[in-house]
């Protein structure tokens, strides 16, 4: 109670003044009143009373000190001096608070964007208790629906277990799709989660029956952007891909699924596959595409859980071996084992691809901090020069120095604090717009960036940290003053270290930090520029891609050769179009086939070696994608369809396979689950192009006729060479729904589909530019501060100088020479630290060495004429002064 | 607080003993009883006395209030509390104790 007493006694201030003065002054009275009982004249009574009394204002403060928490009120006190002290100079103020607001905010940007990919936990029930299984490593942890169903039966081992699946559904019932994030889900899932409904219900263990007749759950989000509000979703019927299925509810508003960075739109139960895929997909032994995620039975240790799993493993595969796969692959499968991560976090396939971006860009940012916190520093540490003598006076009165870098410090976190506030704002909107920059890709990301305690708590450690750093030199400098010689007249006195080795040191550090930013800003853009520019295998610009799913139209296995041979004459009569081609797979569409090819005379060092990529293409593909013919001849189109196998096949298959041997005419199998396929006769090589990612090396490819793959696939894109593609998407929705109005189409360009695919390196290389122009630009301002003031204090250095005869030539050559040497410390401690630093982009650049010389040379002479420019202001100043006006100094 | 045995602990025992059996007193009053208590042995300097007054009053064993002299002066009383007569006892234990050990080390030593 008396704390909190001595606590508000603070804030009461003045009347605790006024109180304690009548308080003794009425002793003083009393004592005078006594004396001049006893015979001594009033005025000399009241002076003897209060001579006995004491030193009042000693007393006073001791006194107080007993009614009041004395660091608060001293804390008080220096934030009111420090808020006086920052208004009295109000440019240097501003323009610290926003190189900290940026800074900070920077930092706390990226790391509430770590933080909500990497270190979130779900917003489900108890997440820390889930584990996600695997099949011995982490990556193994996709499972197929036989092996799930024997794990959900072992009921002993779990309190709770689920299997999740992601998918697409189009919600369109013809003409251009709509694509809606989706998740196949075991019945079980969203009680074991404990997520609740918002409206109707949500999906049950009853619902998850063979044989069920599909209900759908929809996302809050789904329901207010289709029906209007969660409430009207229930009930109403949606098309997914062609097949009807009814709302029965909606989840939670927080419930987003258990990928991190997507949404899952539409929940669907398992059981209802059969609908989409045919009955017997549940039994599928080779399907691997179920995350099994389970709450271990709480009496159970981690330990003993992870020994029942391995003891359960072999009834469980023995028991779902594929009977397809050979002997050796069959021993392979049965010696599979269990075990289980911790799924707290959720899966994520965003997290592999951005993690070491996201460290990447946290160091960043963190360089600049750091940056911008030398330039304060050295800011400060001008203007402590300035207040000199009112710290002289504080020292002389009898502050402690303690006391007085105290103050000093309270200024620097007050000035951290309206900066953090600041950063704050800046970082909710600068994190919102690197997740619109990372919808750019693929997909697009959603991620919970609300302010959570993490967040904040790192924010204000930033702060903290930032204000000691900036702060705390500075004020133990200032405060190192000769009372005496500051309060001399001529008021230029003591300035601590005459060389000011603080503020150079300084500037060279920021120099030194800038390059190694530069730098890596220089290597990240020319990595980035490299893969815009190189040449895929295609001429990307001027391609539209219609991807038309003729499945959901109703179209079955054997009708789809000949509905697409159809299309893609209709689309070739589109006015326009100057070339089309179709085929089941595009470039960089995030999917791939591959098969091991079986080619006589070539015998593969191991199973990778064999592996081929493949592609179903029409004739015509590679006149519509530009891609050379390099030998023999394109496909046909009277060879679609047939069971005339060829095939064409890329410069890299014909050097691998075929090594030195003109490969045309002869053939290769596909060796496949099923046994191997009948033999593709090779009839053409085409130019290597890319296949999945831009940044990859070439990649044995082979095409074969529409049809002739093994697997009967409803959907192709269809690649039109156009100049006017908005008029001719409208001709081909036309065409296609003359064809069959119930046909879907979805609308892209190759172009759009390739800059998709390098959605992160647009990222750093974006991020790191800004950065690494906000890093020289502070390193600039740094060392035109540092020379400015440089060149202040040797005024009277300078006008001896001319006086005697030096000319501005001369003068201006001193002051440059003075900064070249900070400059050129700078670039060679920073030209050391990028080329220890830069080995950690590795493996984010593409062709490009981390320690490209091109790119630190260019960097270092940026950061060299930037450096000379901003010291030559300051160099014609001194140039131009009048020895007559310094020498009076 | 079990009584402390120091010359701060001392002091407060004086306050506290005056103020018990006095009833409510101003500073000046308690400086001028304690000096004719004691037949001017003992004196308190203002310098002590203030400070020792707000530190007991925060911590509850005094409790003071505004109020009239004698000769209509505003002057602060202050009025022992039950905590502060507790304190008291623990305080003259103390003093007791300290006396005696002082005495029996000058009997003995």
């Amino acid at each position: 109670m008396s704390w909190f007493r001595r606590l508000s006694n603070v804030f009461r201030g003045d009347r605790l003044s006024d109180d304690l003065d009548r308080e003794l002054a009425f002793h003083i009275a009393a004592e005078a009143d006594a004396l001049e009982a006893r015979g001594v004249p009033r005025a000399d009574a009241e002076r003897e009373a209060r001579r006995r009394f004491g030193h009042r204002a000693t007393l006073k403060e001791r006194t107080r000190d007993a009614d009041v928490l004395g660091w608060l009120e001293a804390l008080v006190a220096d934030l009111r001096y420090g808020v006086r002290s920052l208004g009295a100079a109000p440019l240097l103020s501003l323009v610290t608070i926003l190189s900290l607001a940026l800074g900070i905010g920077a930092n706390t940007a990226i790391f509430s964007l770590t933080d909500a990919l990497l270190l979130r936990p779900l917003p489900v029930a108890h997440p820390e208790q889930l584990r996600k299984l695997t099949m011995g490593s982490p990556d193994e942890d996709e499972f197929t629906n036989p092996l799930w169903e024997r794990i959900r039966d072992r009921k002993e081992l779990f309190a709770g277990a689920f299997a999740y699946g992601t998918d697409r559904f189009d919600l369109s019932t013809g003409g251009i799709e709509r694509p809606a994030p989706a998740a196949w889900v075991s019945g079980a899932m969203f009680q074991v989660l404990g997520v609740r409904a918002a409206a109707g219900r949500l999906i049950l263990p009853d619902d998850d029956v063979r044989g069920c007749a599909g209900v759908a759950v929809v996302s809050a989000g789904f329901a207010e952007r289709e029906f209007g509000d969660a409430g009207r979703a229930v009930g109403r019927l949606l098309t997914l891909d062609g097949h009807a299925m009814q709302v029965v509810g909606v989840t939670d508003p927080d419930f987003f699924g258990l990928s991190v960075g997507r949404t899952a739109d539409i929940y669907v139960p398992l059981c209802a596959q059969e609908l989409f895929n045919g009955a017997g997909v549940l039994d599928q032994r080779s399907r691997w595409y179920l995350s099994v995620v389970v709450r271990p039975d709480p009496s159970l240790g981690d330990a003993q859980f992870l020994a029942r799993l391995r003891a359960a493993a072999p009834a469980v595969f023995a028991a779902t071996v594929p009977p397809n796969f050979s002997a050796d692959q069959q021993k392979k499968y049965a010696a599979g084992t269990l075990g289980a991560e911790p799924a707290a976090t959720g899966m994520s396939d965003l997290r592999g691809r951005y993690a070491p971006a996201l460290y990447i860009l946290m160091a960043l940012v963190g360089v600049v901090l750091v940056i911008a916190c030398a330039n304060i520093a050295n800011l400060l540490r001008a203007r402590g020069a300035a207040r000199q003598r009112e710290i002289a006076v504080r020292l002389a009165l009898g502050a402690g120095r303690w006391r007085v870098v105290r103050q000093l410090l309270t200024e620097s976190l007050l000035l951290a604090l309206l900066g953090a506030a600041a950063g704050v704002l800046f970082a909710s909107w600068a994190s919102r717009a690197v997740v619109g920059f990372l919808s750019l890709g693929p997909a697009s990301v959603w991620l919970d960036l609300s302010l959570d305690g993490r967040v904040l708590a790192f924010t204000a450690a930033v702060t903290v940290l930032t204000a000691l750093l900036f702060g705390m030199a500075p004020a133990w400098r200032a405060t190192r003053v000769d009372p005496q010689a500051a309060l001399k007249a001529g008021g230029r006195g003591a300035v601590g270290d005459a060389r000011h080795r603080l503020g150079r040191g300084l500037v060279v550090l920021q120099v030194a930090l800038s390059l190694a930013l530069v730098a890596a800003s220089g290597l990240l853009l020319g990595s980035f520029r490299r893969l815009v520019t190189l040449d895929p295998g295609f001429r990307r610009e001027g391609l539209l891609l219609v991807r038309m799913d003729f499945g959901v139209a109703g179209y079955k296995d054997s009708q789809l050769v000949a509905v697409k041979t159809e299309a893609l004459r209709r689309v070739r009569a589109i006015p326009g179009v100057s070339a089309a081609g179709a085929s089941l797979l595009t470039p960089m569409s995030g999917m791939g086939w591959n098969e091991f090819a079986l080619v006589p005379g070539y015998s593969p060092a191991d199973a990778r070696d064999s592996l081929i990529w493949m592609n179903e293409v029409s004739d015509g593909f590679f006149a519509a994608y530009g891609t050379a013919l390099r030998h023999g001849r394109d496909l046909r189109g009277s060879e679609m369809g047939t069971t005339a196998h060829v095939a064409v096949i890329n410069e890299t298959a014909a050097r691998h396979f075929f090594a030195g041997v003109d490969p045309i005419g002869r053939s290769f199998r596909l060796h496949g689950g099923k046994g191997d396929s009948a033999p593709f006769e090779v009839v053409g090589v085409v130019q290597d192009a890319k296949y999945r990612q831009l940044d990859e090396k070439p990649v044995p490819t082979a095409y074969v006729p529409l049809g002739q793959g093994p697997f009967a696939v409803p959907a192709a894109t269809y690649a039109l060479r156009t100049g006017s593609p908005a008029a001719v998407t409208a001709a081909v929705r036309a065409s296609a729904a003359s064809l069959n109005p119930a046909i879907s189409l979805g609308v892209t360009t190759m172009e759009s589909q390739v800059a998709r695919s390098i959605a992160r390196p647009r990222l750093l290389a974006t991020l790191s530019a800004f950065f690494g122009a906000v890093a020289l630009l502070l390193a600039v301002v740094g060392l035109y501060g540092t020379i400015s003031y440089s060149v202040t204090r040797r005024r009277n250095e300078i006008g001896v100088r001319m006086a005697l005869g030096a000319g501005r030539q001369q003068v201006l050559g001193l002051v440059v020479g003075d900064a070249a040497w900070l400059i050129a410390g700078g670039i060679v401690t920073g030209a050391l630290l990028a080329f220890a630093g830069t080995r950690l982009l590795a493996s984010m650049l593409y062709d490009v060495s981390p320690a490209d010389p091109a790119t630190f040379a260019l960097s270092a002479l940026v950061m060299a004429a930037a450096g000379t420019a901003a010291a030559l202001l300051p160099a014609r100043r001194a140039a131009r002064l009048d020895p007559m006006e310094a020498l009076r100094e | 607080m079990p009584g402390r045995g120091t010359p701060e602990g001392t002091l407060d025992l004086l306050i506290l003993r005056i103020l018990a059996v006095r009833g409510p007193l101003h500073g000046y009053a308690v400086t001028q009883l304690i000096q004719q208590s004691s037949a001017d042995l003992l004196r308190i300097e203002e310098g002590s006395l203030y400070p020792a007054l707000h530190r007991m009053a925060q911590a509850g064993w005094i409790k003071g209030r505004w109020g009239a002299t004698e000769t209509n002066r505003q002057a602060r009383f202050y009025a022992i509390t039950a905590a502060g007569r507790r304190q008291l006892a623990a305080e003259e234990r103390a003093w007791t104790r300290l006396a005696e050990g002082v005495a029996r080390v000058l009997r003995f030593a």
